[in-house]
């Protein structure tokens, strides 16, 4: 069967689609559904890097001091690539994140096999590969979030607290060890998102200890303000672009907030609970070991999304593991009603949105069938399947075949960041 | 155990945000039942206060300054939590009466933003800390780089970071990150000798006491919060 696609990505006039599945990205020519870019992470991850030097140095020096020593060609012994033991936590390949730059020049992906923000010229001209990779630079941490700020700021966030500044070029990589943070949080990030309001620049951090802290930039070592309100991890920032002001947060709570991040001010929080209850299974629950008496299903959060509509601002969230996608309206005063439950046959894994026509892509957690599908919001906000065959095209172009649902890459993952207390 | 995790502790209490903090409970007296407000806020706090030997004496020189000591070691809270009961029930007809000082539970590291608002701190004391001699520990150190920017939060405009050990590298390793920081500036030998708390705190804990039974050496290094630049808000 194939594997499923994972990350979604489309351009802003919703041309081309940029994929990940597995440790693969394809871009797809949405007139036709022909693949017209990829690239794959072949790092391999069975052994760590550094280790995997220090056995080829070592086998070196052997055959140098066997050569000295005596004419027998004696077999020297090779260093064997140590296979993992049976029973470990595999490993993955993963690509974790996808962006464009504003320009959409650029695409910037991180990988989890060498922790690095792989930067690639988008060519859309190009029809062979109009992925061309420009620079590979590792990070001392998994990168977890990235976003890319005008004037070809990559501001990287992981997995350790820290956030790092470079740039979008073809320069060579910086060496990993001299790169110094230009912010930090003592907790892992999960989100960051580089911002301007009245004419200054800001970045906006998410974490495990459900903080959002606004930094100025580029002076990151003053912190403007955190904004409190959450009361489990915060998971997914989201600004819109329609209201630069705006910012909508969730992560492993019940609801969503939506804030004037500068201003410091909470407008509303949006209670999901009720309208996702049905959607929730036993995958929901705590593993085992973290099982309480009280304990409920968990609610953590995948996407939100936005969209203007014929000045109808909409607002679309993914809870991790559904099969819906809910809708919202954000009126003037910053109520939000509840517009529409959109059902799905299957889980949902990713989605995304096309800004101009308000088209919405999703990846489908399914071994048979169209692994991508499409959506159209409509005038009145509400979701229904577009008229396409599209997402049967971009299957097609799905050539990541595994024996069986255990190959899967773990799909969701977000719920790993809720923190457990010992008892 | 002694150790507990800064990263990774996840039995910890902390409000969800600085308006959410009941201060009633430590300062039971500097609460004003009728309008439910306090009369005082927290100014002085001691970073990883140990013992509690620190927050005794500086407790007279503020008497209407509150005094929090954060520690992040579940035992050694206790007993500083014990040790302020019975010295507020032993002085509570006294001048002195020790109701301006107490401890909680806490970790610095991560919340501190959640005790505190922007610039509420006039003092920030960091008194013998853990060395954290490893290098691939030295993230767990509590002064680095990033965490610096909090501190200068929630510390004031002129506040002052106050650090002591009797480790040399520690010292050479915070005031070198100290000094790196934009926003804090060294303080000299002069103001150090003119400080009345750094010569309370060169001598008022049971670390610093026990270093010099030992005849070692303590090394300073105070630091003032410069004001934020004009273009950051």
């Amino acid at each position: 069967m194939k594997h499923p696609f994972q990350l979604l990505l489309a351009n802003s006039k919703g041309t081309h689609l940029f994929v990940s599945v597995k440790n693969h990205l394809q871009v797809y020519d949405l007139s036709n559904g022909n693949v017209v870019g990829s690239w794959s992470d072949t790092v391999d991850i069975s052994v760590p890097s550094k280790k995997q030097e220090k056995k080829v140095a070592s086998v070196e020096e052997l055959k140098g001091d066997k050569k000295l020593k005596n004419n027998d060609a004696k077999p020297v012994a090779v260093a064997k690539t140590p296979v993992p033991i049976q029973g470990a936590t595999p490993i993955y390949n993963y690509i974790r994140s996808l962006n464009l730059s504003k320009d959409e020049k650029y695409l910037v992906g991180t990988t989890d096999s060498d922790k690095a923000a792989v930067i690639f010229e988008v060519d859309l001209a190009n029809s062979e590969n109009c992925l061309k990779i420009i620079k590979r630079q590792i990070f001392p941490k998994r990168p977890c979030a990235v976003s890319i700020g005008d004037d070809s700021d990559l501001i990287v966030a992981d997995k350790f607290g820290d956030v790092y500044a470079t740039t979008i070029d073809s320069e060579p990589p910086v060496d990993e060890k001299a790169l110094t943070p230009i912010l930090g949080h003592v907790s892992m990030l999960s989100d960051v998102k580089f911002t301007r309001f009245n004419g200054k620049k800001f970045i906006l951090t998410g974490d495990r200890d459900e903080h959002i802290r606004i930094t100025n930039y580029p002076k990151a070592y003053v912190v403007k303000n955190w904004l409190f309100g959450h009361h489990e991890f915060v998971s997914t920032l989201h600004i819109p672009s329609y209201d630069p002001s705006l910012l909508i947060s969730g992560g492993g709570d019940d609801y969503l907030c939506l804030w004037k991040w500068y201003d410091n001010k909470l407008l509303a929080k949006i209670e999901l609970r009720d309208l996702i209850a049905p959607y929730l299974t036993e995958a929901h629950m705590p593993a085992e070991r973290f099982l309480k008496p009280d304990s409920v299903k968990e609610i953590s959060i995948t996407k939100i999304l936005t969209h203007s509509v014929d000045d109808k601002k909409i607002l679309l969230v993914l809870c991790e593991n559904t099969n819906c996608i809910l809708t919202f309206e954000i009126a003037g005063d910053f109520s939000v009603k509840h517009l529409q439950t959109f059902v799905t046959k299957d889980s949902i894994i990713d989605i995304c949105l096309e800004e101009t026509s308000g088209r919405v892509f999703a990846s489908i957690d399914r071994e048979e069938g169209d692994l991508v599908e499409l959506y159209d919001l409509g005038p009145d906000g509400q979701l229904s399947v577009a008229s396409t065959n599209m997402g049967t095209k971009i299957t097609e172009g799905n050539h990541c075949q595994v024996e069986s649902r255990q190959n899967f890459y773990p799909l969701y993952y977000i719920n790993t960041l809720r923190k457990r207390s010992e008892h | 155990r002694a150790h507990s995790n800064p990263f990774s502790d996840h039995r910890l209490e902390y409000p969800r945000s600085p308006e959410d903090m009941k201060w009633e409970k430590l300062y039971p007296q500097y609460h004003d039942k009728d309008s439910d407000s306090m009369l005082s806020k927290v100014e002085i706090a001691d970073i990883g206060c140990g013992y509690g030997g620190l927050l005794t004496k500086l407790a007279p020189e503020y008497p209407s300054t509150l005094i929090l000591g954060m520690e992040i070691r579940v035992q050694v809270t206790q007993y500083v939590e014990d040790r302020i009961i019975a010295l507020r029930e032993k002085h509570k007809d006294d001048e002195v009466n020790f109701q301006n000082i107490s401890v909680l539970r806490g970790n610095a590291m991560k919340f501190l933003p959640n005790f505190f608002q922007k610039g509420q701190l006039s003092k920030m004391f960091f008194c013998f800390p853990d060395p954290h001699f490893k290098q691939r520990k030295h993230k767990a150190r509590i002064i680095t780089n990033t965490l610096l920017s909090e501190y200068a939060y929630v510390l004031r405009e002129g506040g002052v970071v106050y650090t002591i050990t009797d480790v040399e590298d520690l010292h050479i390793w915070m005031a070198k990150h100290l000094e790196e920081h934009p926003m804090f500036e060294r303080l000299d030998k002069a103001w150090e000798e003119q400080d009345k708390c750094v010569s309370i705190m060169y001598n008022a804990t049971e670390e610093g006491q026990k270093v010099t039974r030992n005849k070692g050496s303590k090394w300073i290094a105070c630091f003032r919060r410069l004001p934020t630049p004009e273009d950051c808000d």
